[in-house]
């Protein structure tokens, strides 16, 4: 399996670059809510910042748990991702995650969840304040 | 093809609880951006001269700008536009954090709301549709819990909330607009405004998006300026490690620091209340706005003693000013409690600081008693009674709560007893932090602010009592305030925030690659003239003139008295010529209205039938 991205999330500051160049990426537009990376807020108690993502997990529940095999193997990087396409949005995916990783898209019409951007995460060249990294190839 | 607007205006009838939606208007667009600029043009249009803020009559907006909600850094930000129940003036107050993204996302440029609904009503907003919906389960209550509330109400969990405490709903003239518990368009009463229609908020949540031509190409070059223009960039170096409250040590020695209602430019007690103080006993993590890469913000909160368990983003150095040191409070901790309140209760630090400093002057030279202050002992300095005066601000409990809740000003007129003399504003509006005894440039820009005293409209003291400059020469300090002036009206109608150390030739560059309009410096320029001339005949039709471009008579006639503003004071014929010389910049006449010529000259040629003062 590759690695996942990680964050020092104690760093992180919220200022949503991160979901704010996912959305560019993957959609072509700005919406953070049509990002693959989620940030939230919570303030004022207990007063710190979740980042939500898919960490690539060995076991892969969402992989199991897909009725329509939406979710398929990226064998350059050794990751699942979510086939649009062949995605009917049962949500399944997103009820099995035990990690908060994949959520629908705001259409409702299937779910999303980090890809990686292929190779070249671009939430990591872009967070100001170093909290994403990615070591993989 | 304009991009990066979502072209659509909310109207909000509240006498008839009605919404539609509306074309942005991209003609006034093309010449007045967003933000700041076009609120003003549709403020000017829609807004009867000598309306009562406070009636229904009054006009409230809320406008994004064309670069919020992109990867533009810093460009988080929304504006609240009305007129002011504080100054009487034109009023654009602004605020970071997540609300103006969320608004663009919700599929509209502005909201603007006229009239008075029978019942507390809130304003729902979600991709491109809206609502009014009862408030009767948030009226009365807190930002806190009402934010809580509204996104529970609306199923949204990240809808995001931009509303009035108790402050606003009971018409404080000093009550502002909270968004994300912590970040305020404080200034001038917005929140008086919302609650004098019976509006507690604005709920947006929207997937709509902004979209840009040529992303890919966009995206590169906003990680470029990110990493250059923003991290890279050594005017941002004390934002990034300190924020704000770097500047109350460069006050203490400058001795600028308003101290015991502006009685000294030094506060023994700085030590206390200063950056290393907020990092070393409070200090949380760092916050930022959206798409900020800066990071100012400090989330704070109190580790034990009276106030444990306080929390608020910040304070930024007017609240450490005007509600520490010139309360003499010498504990950051007890400021963190007062933020906490003010952000709550939705009042302004800056105006509550003031406040309440001047009530504990009076309290101190004996004008008020116990028995206004409902038996708090309002010393200087005394933090369990300054600590509860933002609830009775915000409620109007006992006489000096239910004062100080009108500003500074009305509560000194209405107290008599040569109190006025004590209150240190203009037209109203509470001074920020910088004492003008020693940067005398200051008081040029507190006179000359379109919405009463602001130190956000020109900062000269960044030239002289900081910088290198004499802060007592008249030189330069009318140019550095007009050029200054002309640079915010157009930064913030895109709309930038004041803290990203952006050029003209970026700004231009940015607002080119959003909306594809013509921008270069020089017509970013004509459009920051245009926009402060029509701000300024805005003003002058409401009655204003250079009779009200004035500067509190202490600080002629009273020196500070001690550090390098020993002795020193504004010298009235000082601020007379710089004055003067202002006008003269500006093209407007020896009363400060703009000429005829002047107003042609900035394209404003179609308002002059609407301005009596030229026919």
């Amino acid at each position: 399996m590759s690695k996942p991205l990680k964050a020092q999330v104690e760093n992180c500051t919220g200022c949503q670059l991160c979901a704010l160049i996912c959305s560019a990426t993957h959609v072509g537009k700005f919406e953070p809510k049509q990002s693959r990376i989620g940030v939230e807020d919570l303030f004022p108690e207990p007063g710190e910042f979740k980042l939500n993502f898919c960490i690539h997990c060995e076991e892969h529940p969402c992989v199991e748990s897909c009725p329509a095999e939406a979710i398929k193997l990226n064998e350059k990087l050794g990751i699942y991702y979510v086939d649009k396409e062949a995605c009917t949005g049962c949500g399944a995916c997103v009820d099995a995650c035990p990690y908060n990783g994949c959520w629908m898209d705001p259409s409702g019409s299937y779910s999303i969840k980090c890809d990686l951007c292929g190779g070249k995460p671009q939430c990591v060249e872009v967070c100001p304040k170093k909290v994403l990294s990615w070591d993989g190839e | 093809m304009v991009t990066g607007y979502t072209g659509k205006i909310l109207r909000v009838d509240l006498t008839n609880e009605k919404t539609s939606t509306e074309p942005t208007n991209m003609d006034w667009a093309k010449k007045f951006i967003g933000g700041k600029g076009l609120g003003a043009k549709y403020l000017f249009e829609e807004l009867k001269p000598g309306v009562d803020p406070l009636s229904p009559d009054n006009v409230l907006m809320i406008w994004t700008g064309p670069l919020v909600g992109t990867m533009v850094p810093l460009t988080s930000r929304y504006v609240v536009i009305t007129k002011s129940p504080l100054s009487g003036t034109f009023l654009d107050t602004y605020a970071g954090g997540y609300f103006g993204p969320e608004l663009k996302y919700a599929g509209f440029d502005a909201v603007i709301v006229k009239g008075k609904a029978k019942r507390p009503v809130y304003i729902y907003a979600n991709d491109g549709n809206a609502e009014l919906r009862d408030a009767k389960n948030v009226w009365g209550k807190d930002m806190v819990k009402t934010e809580e509330i509204l996104r529970k109400e609306v199923g949204q969990k990240f809808a995001r909330v931009a509303g009035i405490g108790q402050a606003g709903e009971k018409l404080s003239r000093i009550a502002g607009v909270t968004s994300d518990i912590t970040r305020n368009a404080g200034r001038g009463g917005a929140g008086a405004v919302f609650g004098s229609k019976n509006l507690k908020a604005v709920v947006a949540s929207g997937s709509l998006g902004v979209e840009v031509p040529k992303i890919d190409e966009f995206v590169e070059m906003a990680k470029q300026m990110l990493w250059k223009d923003v991290v890279g960039n050594p005017d941002h170096e004390g934002l990034i490690t300190d924020g704000t409250p770097i500047i109350v040590k460069m006050s203490q020695d400058a001795a600028i620091l308003p101290t015991n209602n502006w009685h000294s430019g030094q506060f023994d007690g700085h030590e206390g209340i200063d950056s290393a103080a907020l990092k070393e006993r409070v200090y949380v993590r760092k916050k930022a706005c959206f798409s900020c890469g800066i990071a100012c913000g400090s989330f704070a909160r109190v580790r034990d003693g009276m106030f444990k368990g306080s929390v608020t983003e910040g304070p930024e150095y007017e609240t450490l000013g005007l509600a520490g040191s010139n309360c003499g409070i010498r504990n950051i901790e007890a400021i963190v409690k007062f933020a906490e309140e003010c952000d709550r209760l939705c009042l302004d630090t800056i105006s509550a600081g003031a406040a309440v400093g001047f009530a504990m002057d009076i309290y101190e030279k004996g004008i008020i008693t116990k028995e206004d202050t409902g038996g708090l002992d309002l010393k200087f300095g005394n933090e369990e009674a300054y600590a509860k005066m933002p609830e009775l601000i915000a409620e109007r409990k006992t006489r000096i709560g239910d004062l100080l809740a009108e500003g500074t000003l009305i509560a000194a007129r209405k107290i008599g007893k040569d109190t006025e003399k004590l209150v240190i504003h203009s037209k109203g509006s509470e001074y920020p932090a910088y004492d003008p005894r020693g940067s005398i440039g200051m008081a040029l820009a507190y006179a000359t602010s379109d919405r009463g005293a602001d130190h956000n409209r020109a900062w000269p003291v960044a030239g002289d009592a900081y910088g290198d400059g004499d802060p007592w020469s008249t030189e330069g300090k009318a140019a550095t305030c007009h050029d200054e002036q002309t640079l915010k009206s157009y930064k913030w109608s895109m709309i930038f925030c004041d803290f990203y150390g952006v050029s003209a030739a970026n700004q231009a560059m940015f607002l080119n690659a959003v909306t594809g309009m013509p921008a270069d410096e020089h017509w970013l320029k004509e459009v920051g003239e245009r926009v402060w001339n029509l701000v300024r005949a805005f003003n002058v039709r409401e009655g204003f003139s250079r009779k009200d471009d004035t500067m509190p008579e202490r600080m002629a006639t009273e020196p500070l008295p001690s550090g390098k503003t020993q002795g020193k004071t504004v010298r009235p014929e000082d601020f007379e010529k710089m004055l003067d010389e202002y006008y003269q910049l500006w093209g407007w006449d020896d009363q400060g209205r703009p000429t005829k010529a002047t107003l042609e000259k900035s394209g404003l040629g179609d308002i002059i039938p609407n301005l009596p003062y030229l026919k």
